[in-house]
Formats: C-alpha cells, sequence, structure tokens
C-alpha cells in the first residue's frame, strides 16, 4: 500500500508543478501587459533610483577620493562655484556669491588673489547659515587634513607650493599650518584666497573640491575646531574618526537621509529649505548591485531609473520599452594607455625573462630603445580597437590631451597601424641584436578589465606575427599585484588609465609627462624639456602661449613615445524616459551615469 | 555531559588561534606594496603607497603585526572593513543576520524534502521511484550554483517578475526606515511581524524564495544519499526483518523503527550543512545580490581586506566548533547508546 | 587473487547492470574521457599555437556568435571558439578533479595515516590541525589561497587540494584505528614487521575502499569549486579552455536583450551542459561504487 501511496503523492507533486508552470505562462502574458502598462508609469514618481557598481568610501569631503563617495558629496554639499549645465569652461557662482574675474575686480592683475564675496542666506541642514568663517573653515580644513592618498594636495599645492602636510617621516609641518592659514582669510563679508603662483585652473578645482561646511558642527562631531593645537590632531586621521565620514551637515539640495552599509545603498532625502528653492525629487536611491543582469532587469521592471552599463554590454540593453539610451557622450579622460618602462627591474622579475637579449627574455634597457617603442606604437590596431571593443564610439586619441578639451591639437600626428613600419622599427632596435634574437616578455593588464585585456591580446597577435622569434605572454594580475609590480617598475608594459580631477590639460600633462609625475615615475622617464614645459604652462596666463606650450608638449609625447594613447572615449547613459531634465556635463563624477540630481524630475 | 561540553568549548581558543595564525600567514607572505591595495584603489593614489604602508604599519615584522592585531581583538576592536565600508563588528552585525534568514529559509526544505526523497528511495530501492528521486536530487547536485541562479532570475524575476533578487524592495525599504520600524534582531521576517508590516514580511520572503530554493535544490541530494544509505542500512538489520516478520505495517517498521535509528548519521550531516550554509553562501549571495555574510566575504577575499575576512573566520570557525559540539550532544540524545568519552 | 579479482569484477559488473542510472554515469565518464584523450583531433589547435589550451579567437568582438558550420557551438565573448574550448576544457576538468582528488588522498593517507598509526601527540597535533582547516568553510579558505598565490589553474588545484585533504584523512584515521587492532595487523606486527611495512602494506590498503567511493564522488564536486572560483574570478585566465571559465563569460548573456531573451542560449548552454554531464556523470558513478563497495549494503 503504501508503494501505491508515495506514487499518488509524487503524481500529483507533478501534476501540481504543471500547473504552476501553465499558471506561470498565463501570469507570463498578463505580466507583459502589466509591465507595458508600467513602462510609462513610475512606481515612486518622485523617487529616482539608480544603480551602479561601486559603493562610498567616505562621506568627508576631505577624505574621499572616488567617483561613488563624490557623486553624493556632490549633491548634499554647496561649492564655491561650479560648472554652467553642460560646459566644462564656464563657471558660475554658488556660495561665492560672483565667479572671482579681472574683469569683476575679484582676481587681483597678478592673478594671485581671489576674492569671493559669501552670499548671505544659505542655510545648513541642520540648523545655522553659512559665514565667511565656514567658508574659509572649509577650504583649511580641506588642505590641512591631508589624509595619505586623499585629495587635499590638489588644492594644497597650488595654493601653498607644498606637495604635503608633512615631512619625509610622517610629523605634520607647522610651516604647512602657517602657509596655509594665510593664504584663506577673512574680509568681512569677503573670503580672499592667495596662491603662490597664478594657476588659472584654481577655480575649476574649487567647482569640484572642497565644498563648504559649518565649522561649528564639525568642531562638534569630532573634527578639526579651526585652532593651531589641534590641527596636527586632525592631520591624517583614522578614516571613521571625525563625523564627516558618515554624517553631513552641507548647504546642498539634498541631505543624507541614510548610508546603509550593508545593502550598498546611499539615501538622500530633498532639503526644503535649500537657497535656490527645493529640487523636484523628494528622494533619491543610489544603490551597488555588482550583477549586471540584475541591473538591468530592475532598470527594465522600472525598480530603478538609470544603471551603469558599458559599452560591451549595450546590445543587451536594446528594445526594453520605457528605457532609452542617450549615446556619444564625450568624457574627459585618457583610458587606456599602454605604457613602457624605460628602465625595468630586472632581478627576481619573471616578467623579463632570462633578464638578457637572447631570445628568452627582455633586458633592463629594452624599451629605452625609441626603435622599440616605435615598434610597438606602430603595431597597435586603434582603429580596429575602437571598432570591436568600443562598437566604433570614440576616436582616436591623438595625444595625452583628450578631445573637447584646451590645449587638445587635432593636427598633432600619431603612428598609425602599419605593419611594415613596425618591422622597420623592430629591424633597427638594439643595432639589429633584437630582430636576429627575438624577445619574450609579459604584458600584464588588471584582470577583469575587458578592453584592457583585448589591448593586451591584439598586440600580442600582432608583434609575434611580425617574427616568430618574439613572443608575448599576456598575464591578468590582480589590482594588488599590479599595484605592487608597477611600483617597483617590474612590468615592462602595463595598460593603465587616467581621469582627471579637474578639466584642465595640466591634470593630464603632470601625469603622463612630468618626470615626478604619477606614470613617468614608474615609467622612468624623463624629459627636461618636458618637465620644464608642463611647470612652465601651469603658471602661463597668456593663453596662445599656454596653448602653444601644451602643443609642444604633444609633440614630445610624439617624438618620445613613452605612453601609447589609444582613444577619446565616450559614453552612454542608461535611464527610463519618464526621467526629465538630465544634461550631460563630463565632469561629474562617474557621468553619465550621475549628474547633479537638483534638475532631475520623473514623469 | 556537562565535563565533555565543557572540553569541547576549551578547544575553541586553540582552533581559532589557529585559524587566525593560518589565514594571517597567507596574507603576510604577500608584500605590504600588495596588501596596500584596499587602501590604494586609484592611479590617482599611487604616489601615497609607501605613507600608506607606513600608517598601517604593513611593513611590520609578521609577530608584531599579528600581536598587534590580536591585541585589538581582545579588547575588542575586530578592525575596519573596507569592503563592508564599516567596522568589522558592526558588518558581521549587519550581515549576519541575513545569512541566517536565507540558511534557515533554505535548511527547511532541504531537511524536509531530502529526508523525505532519501526514505522513499530506501523503501523501494531500485525501483523507478528511487531512480527518480535520485535523479532529481543528484541532477541538483551536478548544477554550477552560480548557473542555476542566474536561470532562476531569468525566469522568474526577468520573465515572469515575481521574485526580485535583494533582500526587500524599495517600498518595505521606506517602511523599515520610516521611524516606526524597530529593527530588533536584524532579521527582516521577524522583524516585520514583531512590528506588524505583514507586508514587509511577504516581500522579504518572495525575496528570499528564490536564493532559497537553488540552495535547496543544489544541497538537497546530499541529504538524499545519506538518509537513502542510511535507511537502507537499517532497513537490512535484524530487528527490521523481526518487526516485518510479526507482521507489522511496512509503514510502522519503516516510520517508526527504521527511520529513528536513520537519524543518526543524518543529524550529523544536517548540523555540519547547516553551519556551512551559515558560514556563507558566497556564490548564491553573490548571484542574488543578497547583503549576507558570504557575498562579503567574497569581496573581501579577493580585494585582500585583511580585517574582514579574520573577522569572517572567527565568526564561522566559531560556529563550526559549536555545531559539531551540538550534533555530538544531538547523537546522544537520539541514541542513548552512544556514550560521552 | 585473480580469482577474487574476477569475482569481484563479475560481482560488480552485475551490481552495475542492475542500475541504468549508474550506467548512465559510465557512459559518460567514458565519454568524456575519449573527447580529452582525442582533442587534438576532435578540435586540432592552430598551426603556430604555443600553448594548446588557449582558445582560438576569430577577431575581438565583443557579442557571442551563434552556432555555425565554422563554429560548431558559436563563440562566447570576444570571438573564443566554443566548441575548441569545450573539447580541451574536458582536459582540464579531468586534470582539475584528478589532481586534486590524488593530491588530497596523498596528504589525507600521509596525515590520517600517521596519525591514527602512531596515535599519542603525533595523532593530537595532526588531528588538531586537521581541525583548524575544516574549521573554516573550504570555499573562504580556498578563495584566500587563491587570491595569496594569484588566480591561475595551477593554483586552483593547489587551493583545492589544500582543502579536500582532511575529509580523507579524518576517513583514513578511522579506519586505519579500527584495522590496526584486527587479528592480521597484530599478527604482523607479532612477526616483526616493520611500522612502515605495516602501515603501507596491511593497514592502509584495508582501508582504501570508502576513500575510493568518497573520490569518485569528490571528483565532480572539485570541478564545481573550481568553476565557482573561476565565477569569482579567481580561476584561469581568459580565453583559457576551461569550463568554468566559459560559464563565467557566459553571465553577462544568459538573459538576451529585451524581447529576444534567447539571443546568447549557446554561452551558456554549451559549457554549462559540459560541466553539468560532467559532474553528474561522477555522481552517478559515485554512487554506484558506493552501493556496490559498500559492504553493510551488500
Amino acid at each position: 500500500m503504501p508503494r501505491f501511496k508515495t506514487i499518488f503523492s509524487l503524481i500529483s507533486l507533478l501534476v501540481v508543478i504543471g500547473l504552476v508552470g501553465a499558471c506561470g505562462d498565463k501570469n507570463s502574458a498578463a505580466k507583459a501587459e502589466k509591465k507595458a502598462a508600467a513602462a510609462t508609469k513610475s512606481k515612486n514618481p518622485d523617487t529616482y533610483v539608480h544603480v551602479t557598481i561601486s559603493d562610498v568610501d567616505s562621506l568627508d569631503p576631505a577624505w574621499s577620493y572616488d567617483t561613488q563617495s563624490h557623486m553624493i558629496i556632490e549633491n548634499i554639499y554647496d561649492y564655491l562655484v561650479t560648472y554652467k549645465g553642460g560646459s566644462v569652461n564656464d563657471l558660475e557662482a554658488r556660495i561665492s556669491n560672483k565667479v572671482p574675474s579681472q574683469e569683476n575686480g575679484l582676481l587681483s592683475e597678478d592673478g594671485l588673489t581671489y576674492t569671493f564675496p559669501i552670499r548671505k542666506g544659505v542655510k545648513f541642514h541642520k540648523g545655522g547659515e553659512v559665514t565667511p568663517n565656514d567658508v574659509a573653515y572649509s577650504l583649511q580644513r580641506f588642505m590641512l587634513f591631508d589624509r595619505a592618498g586623499g585629495p587635499s594636495s590638489l588644492l594644497l599645492e597650488p595654493i601653498t607650493g607644498l606637495t604635503t602636510t608633512r615631512s619625509k617621516d610622517g610629523k605634520p609641518l607647522d610651516e604647512a599650518y602657517t602657509k596655509v592659514m594665510a593664504a584663506v582669510t577673512v574680509d568681512g563679508d569677503y573670503v580672499v584666497l592667495k596662491i603662490h603662483k597664478p594657476f588659472s585652473p584654481i577655480l575649476s578645482i574649487l567647482a569640484s573640491w572642497a565644498p563648504i561646511i559649518s565649522k561649528e558642527w564639525a568642531a562638534a562631531h569630532n573634527a578639526w575646531d579651526g585652532t593651531k593645537e589641534n590641527w596636527k590632531k586632525h592631520n591624517n586621521p583614522d578614516k571613521t574618526a571625525e563625523g564627516f565620514h558618515d554624517q553631513e551637515n552641507g548647504t546642498g539640495p539634498f541631505m543624507l537621509d541614510r548610508w546603509d552599509k550593508k545593502t550598498k545603498e546611499t539615501v538622500l532625502a530633498r532639503f526644503d529649505d535649500y537657497w535656490r528653492g527645493p529640487a523636484k525629487l523628494k528622494r533619491a536611491h543610489i544603490k551597488s548591485v555588482d550583477e549586471f543582469q540584475t541591473r538591468k532587469l530592475m532598470l527594465a521592471a522600472g525598480d530603478a531609473d538609470s544603471i551603469y552599463a558599458d559599452y560591451l554590454q549595450q546590445p543587451l540593453l536594446k528594445n526594453l520599452p520605457g528605457v532609452e539610451l542617450i549615446d556619444d557622450l564625450p568624457r574627459i579622460d585618457m583610458n587606456p594607455a599602454i605604457f613602457f618602462v624605460f628602465k625595468i627591474e630586472t632581478k627576481g622579475n619573471p616578467n623579463v625573462g632570462s633578464g638578457k637579449l637572447d631570445g628568452k627574455g627582455i633586458p633592463a634597457n629594452f624599451f629605452a630603445d625609441i626603435n622599440v617603442r616605435k615598434g610597438f606604437a606602430s603595431a597597435f590596431d586603434y582603429e580596429g580597437f575602437i571598432k570591436d571593443v568600443n562598437r566604433g564610439k570614440g576616436t582616436r586619441a591623438q595625444s595625452f590631451i583628450p578631445k573637447g578639451l584646451f590645449g587638445y591639437n587635432a593636427d598633432q600626428a600619431a603612428y598609425p597601424y602599419d605593419i611594415d613600419a613596425a618591422e622597420a622599427f623592430f629591424k633597427k632596435a638594439h643595432g639589429g641584436v633584437l630582430w636576429k634574437k627575438g624577445f619574450k616578455f609579459t604584458l600584464a593588464y588588471n584582470a577583469g578589465n575587458q578592453p584592457r585585456e583585448v589591448i593586451a591580446n591584439m598586440i600580442k597577435r600582432a608583434v609575434e606575427s611580425i617574427n616568430p622569434k618574439f613572443q608575448i605572454d599576456t598575464r591578468p594580475i590582480q589590482w594588488s599585484t599590479y599595484l605592487d609590480l608597477s611600483n617597483k617598475s617590474k612590468l615592462p608594459m602595463f595598460i593603465l588609465g587616467w581621469a582627471p580631477d579637474y578639466p584642465d590639460p595640466h591634470n593630464f600633462a603632470f601625469p603622463y609627462m612630468h618626470s615626478d609625475g604619477n606614470y613617468p615615475r614608474l615609467q622612468r622617464y624623463k624629459n627636461a624639456e618636458a618637465d620644464k614645459l608642463v611647470t612652465a604652462a601651469m603658471t602661463e596666463r597668456d593663453l596662445e602661449k599656454r596653448k602653444a606650450m601644451y602643443f609642444r608638449l604633444q609633440e614630445i609625447a610624439y617624438e618620445d613615445v613613452p605612453t601609447l594613447f589609444v582613444l577619446n572615449s565616450v559614453l552612454y547613459r542608461t535611464q527610463r524616459t519618464w526621467v526629465k531634465g538630465y544634461t550631460y556635463n563630463p565632469i561629474h563624477p562617474d557621468a553619465p551615469y550621475s549628474c547633479p540630481l537638483y534638475y532631475l524630475s520623473k514623469e | 555531559m556537562a565535563k565533555f561540553i565543557l572540553k569541547r568549548l576549551a578547544m575553541l581558543p586553540l582552533v581559532l588561534l589557529g585559524v587566525t595564525l593560518l589565514l594571517f600567514g597567507l596574507f603576510n607572505s604577500l608584500s605590504p606594496e600588495m596588501r596596500a591595495s584596499i587602501y590604494v584603489k586609484d592611479p590617482r593614489q599611487l604616489a601615497a603607497l609607501d605613507e600608506v604602508i607606513r600608517k598601517y604599519g604593513l611593513n611590520d615584522p609578521f609577530h608584531k603585526q599579528y600581536s598587534r592585531w590580536i591585541g585589538e581583538v581582545l579588547s575588542g576592536n575586530l578592525g575596519y572593513s573596507e569592503t563592508a565600508k564599516m567596522p568589522v563588528t558592526e558588518a558581521i552585525a549587519a550581515f549576519f543576520p541575513a545569512t541566517i534568514e536565507l540558511s534557515v529559509m533554505a535548511f527547511i526544505p532541504i531537511m524536509v524534502l531530502g529526508v523525505w526523497l532519501g526514505t522513499v528511495s530506501a523503501v523501494h530501492r531500485d525501483k523507478w521511484i528511487d531512480h527518480v528521486s535520485r535523479f532529481i536530487s543528484i541532477t541538483g547536485y551536478s548544477l554550477p550554483s552560480f548557473v542555476l541562479g542566474l536561470l532562476l532570475l531569468m525566469v522568474f524575476y526577468g520573465m515572469l517578475g515575481l521574485f526580485p533578487p535583494g533582500r526587500y524592495s524599495l517600498a518595505s525599504d521606506l517602511i523599515i526606515y520610516g521611524g516606526n520600524y524597530q529593527p530588533y534582531t536584524g532579521m527582516v521576517l521577524v522583524d516585520s511581524l514583531l512590528n506588524g508590516q505583514p507586508g514587509v514580511f511577504v516581500d522579504a520572503l518572495r525575496h528570499l524564495v528564490l536564493p532559497a530554493a537553488s540552495l535547496t535544490y543544489i544541497t538537497m541530494a546530499l541529504l538524499v544519499r545519506i538518509t537513502r544509505s542510511s535507511m537502507l542500512e537499517e532497513l537490512g538489520k535484524d530487528y527490521v526483518r523481526t518487526a516485518r516478520a510479526k507482521g507489522l505495517p511496512e509503514n510502522i517498521v519503516v516510520n517508526v523503527h527504521a527511520r529513528r535509528n536513520a537519524w543518526i548519521p543524518v543529524i550529523t550531516i544536517a548540523s555540519i550543512l547547516f553551519v556551512q550554509l551559515l558560514g556563507g553562501v558566497l556564490i548564491t549571495e553573490t548571484v542574488f545580490a543578497y547583503p549576507g555574510i558570504g557575498r562579503w566575504v567574497a569581496q573581501a577575499a579577493v580585494q585582500l581586506d585583511i580585517p574582514g575576512v579574520m573577522g569572517v573566520a572567527l565568526l564561522t570557525s566559531t560556529l563550526f566548533v559549536l555545531g559539531n559540539l551540538a550534533a555530538d550532544v544531538c547523537y546522544a540524545l537520539v541514541d542513548p547508546r552512544i556514550r560521552f568519552q | 587473487m585473480s580469482d577474487n579479482f574476477k569475482e569481484f569484477a563479475a560481482d560488480t559488473w552485475k551490481r552495475l547492470k542492475r542500475r541504468p542510472l549508474s550506467l548512465v554515469g559510465l557512459a559518460l565518464i567514458a565519454g568524456f574521457s575519449s573527447v580529452a584523450i582525442f582533442a587534438p583531433v576532435l578540435a586540432p589547435p592552430e598551426k603556430n599555437a604555443r600553448d594548446y589550451y588557449l582558445i582560438p579567437q576569430d577577431g575581438y568582438s565583443p557579442d557571442p556568435v551563434r552556432p555555425s558550420a565554422k563554429h560548431f557551438f558559436g563563440t562566447t565573448e570576444q570571438q573564443f571558439d566554443l566548441y575548441y574550448g569545450i573539447v580541451w576544457g574536458t582536459r582540464t576538468a579531468f586534470k582539475i578533479g584528478v589532481a586534486v582528488v590524488f593530491v588530497s588522498i596523498f596528504v589525507g593517507i600521509l596525515i590520517g595515516g600517521v596519525g591514527g598509526y602512531y596515535g599519542g601527540w603525533v595523532d593530537e597535533v595532526l588531528m588538531r590541525f586537521t581541525d583548524v582547516i575544516m574549521a573554516l568553510p573550504s570555499i573562504i579558505l580556498a578563495v584566500v589561497i587563491v587570491t595569496v598565490r594569484g588566480p591561475s589553474l595551477f593554483n586552483v588545484i593547489v587551493a583545492l587540494a589544500a582543502v579536500s585533504w582532511p575529509t580523507y584523512a579524518r576517513l583514513i584515521r578511522g579506519d586505519v584505528l579500527s584495522v590496526k587492532q584486527r587479528e592480521f595487523v597484530l599478527a604482523a606486527r607479532a612477526l616483526g614487521a616493520s611500522d612502515r611495512r605495516i602501515l603501507f602494506r596491511h593497514v592502509i590498503p584495508n582501508s582504501i575502499y570508502p576513500v575510493i567511493v568518497v573520490a569518485s564522488l569528490d571528483t565532480g564536486a572539485i570541478v564545481l569549486s573550481a568553476a565557482a572560483l573561476s565565477f569569482l574570478g579567481l580561476g584561469a585566465p581568459v580565453g583559457y579552455a576551461d569550463w568554468g571559465q566559459l560559464i563565467a563569460m557566459s553571465r553577462n548573456w544568459i538573459i538576451g536583450a529585451s524581447g529576444s531573451p534567447l539571443d546568447y542560449w549557446h554561452t551558456v548552454a554549451f559549457p554549462g551542459g559540459a560541466i553539468f554531464l560532467f559532474v553528474l556523470g561522477w555522481n552517478l558513478l559515485g554512487d554506484a561504487f558506493r552501493d556496490i563497495l559498500d559492504p553493510r549494503q551488500k
């Protein structure tokens, strides 16, 4: 008997499964209809949900140096000035009543003194109004905070001439305090900023960094109180030591409702007393979801209003009802770039094989020979890369200054993809030994970055096809390994990129061309003329002369070929059609995915 | 029995010491630059590398770093997890209730279905029911969990819109953070009922269906297998034959006599299984964007977030020791013949 | 001995035949074995290929292309040929499964056998070490090991072996403890045989059967664990013939664009099917072994 019972129960189970399946079918039809209806109406008409891939690091404006945190900070704080609409050059006033210029007399003739008239009646989220003292304190704290690896030097350096607030052994320097306090002073309703050398991008830096905070609130929340005795305690502090880490008292259009680290979600609520009038959206959720398919499904279901997605994923976003792709948005960055190391550390380094030019490895000075660099420059299919990986979007980069930025030279020569030319260069290299013996080394890229992976494989294929004795192993490595090896100059050739802190050619020239810059330091590349030009162009106030300097720098980049620049990149934005009021400005962190939420609304 | 339990508990610190030394040693075989990578994440910060290494003492000798860490742990500070973006203790308090919820929701069907199918298989050994039930369970056991997870998402969220990923929806989110909601336990299913919010309860349940179902299907086979072989062994024993010979109805023989003794290995496996579920279902939580311990530790390990991994290791190892202890105690309760050594 | 073996083989075959499912398992493993052996014939590598395990790429386009006469199983992201990857991936799967199981058994025999045989403080130390390894969820420890050593196929094998051996050590220790009390061992000792001889000639051969059962079941599970590591980005590099890697590459394509959700079905169906059948084969086989070798169920 029990056997029949079991058979019966199994059968009934199958029947139930079948029924559920059948219902599912009907349901799906009904759901599809519902979905079509849902496609035009949002579930939460005054709440905006953005789903991205990274999460917030710290909400302290002086600590955070990553795009995700910056995106939140930008919406809860105000800056002295800001970018106008979609422009990267025109600024408009915010906490400063006017944008200082020589025409309005707020910028001194020598270009060293900026005077900011402070707007009255701007309310902080948690009470109180902005005073000139708050503004001065905001700038001072930003510079003196100076955590290791933080953004403080962006202001510290142009204003005081110091690159750090600490001595070599990590002790805070009194000199830094004196200089910072002398540079930022209050004069009645004005804040006066004196910089040590003329530096025109300073206003664009202030448009993205050092937002206005409340001095009183800061002192009450474990942050620096503005006194000389205490600044050292608050120099390079622990991440969570100060209230700014996960609380705020800004003046921006949104208040921090909560930062839910558990669900990787930041929730912003409208600040009704905002001095420019309340925002249209009531709330905004910015959430992190790693899996692309999950993000896409959320967008399709209307649970997300916009999501992060790259070009590789674009075909999967087609035909989603109620979703629009705003395409061809030019970016201001230089990513990816391919770097040659001029003096490779060969000791204990498997990436260079034998460490000699004997066909089984490469010597330390392998890339010091310009013919080798030119050979590689000619062996990369720039257009093919753009076509395949970027779906034909974007254009070939001419040099290190991206298209659309001051100093960009459309006529700058760049090496074309030409295998025959590459062969000729390789034949000349290292007195012909290279061609005879061949070489072998490892070309590394950071694991998980598909465009860089394709670049590595394309170079490998092309170069190996020139001479069977040429061997390149491509190897994905973790970011930690990457950091370690590139810092020790153990990667002969590597692929990374650069996103700017502010839209000025100096922010590209220094990291790419100056021997103290981020990359030349690792590449051990030094060109005395380039060093001089980078420094001079930084303070040059005559725009024509400045432009000429950057043109010359790009020529040097062409002559020396320390680095290959690939792409003037573009991106696209994916959002529900009911999102209104979006304006693209490449300078906003993580643009085009993020933007000032103040202008957005949903219908 | 109390003595036995105390003796086993005394082993706990030793195991924890071993586990942390092992992990710390593994991590410290990396260069300081590599361990600094969790703090230096952007090419823009490259220049600060040396200063970061100095700040976090990454260049100190091993014993110094380990004793510094253990000193902090003993004073109650597990450090700051860069992947969770919060102190480790806070992170455990945040993620662990979610994992408990998921584990329980998966554990119940695993037990019920697994034991049922296993018994059916054993009773009808080598009959088609046996083959079918074993096939069903074995296919689940043979599927990569992320493939199953993504397929489930595709059908039930993508096509039918029934069961979304994550832990709860925006509407529940607004209630939970609306001000009148007390997070007593951190477990949404429990808290929602305590707060009188059936809507949130149903919503959280909907979010749990897919990950729990996927875990059930994948893990059930283990229980089917154990129950089946254990039942077969019991059914072959003399006392069962005697019972049958006496003419006792088959279902009484199976359900009362054999199953009772077959429980012992099932309980061992079940307790180990439950601890394993609690210890982090890395892949399932990752696929369903479910904010539990597993998703956190997966990221922490890959990004070299050492305090995070160490914190989870302390938690899971403690659970493991306690889980084994619980299994042994259960043994004794089910089978009085077993004596504590 | 050979009579015994013949009898055993005949008995085994009889038992296998009774279970159609175990025959399916046997057939699957036999099928995969021949694919692995004949990989160079089934999917000839490119002429100048240095490493046969690197899947040939037909261009660099990011979009998978459906099966065609040129690519039987289609291509996945970046135009890696799925057919080639699956054929050569069979070898990788065997490599991972067999290497991990063998290393684990070896280490397990060493640690469990020595601990169980000598007992005392040796046993105590070895078993406490085993406890430490077992106290950590194996996937967490494996992830840490691969992260620290760097992702590669070899390190995946190292990590999985490092977390798999304790099961065998415990199993063998338990068996050794019971076997060593049996008469023939006691007799051998009385005759003055050395410890090592007794351990390897008498004790271990007698405790090996349960190990075989666990090992055959484990092989499938290990291949799944390796795939899980690949999913977390900790497996063989992209383009290496490894099923886990191929499935991980398909994760973005499991659901196609709206309106045509099955556009890229082949990216997940072929590697997913291969790994599923492979693991299924081992599981069915393991189940069968268990029934056959388990003396309690005769």
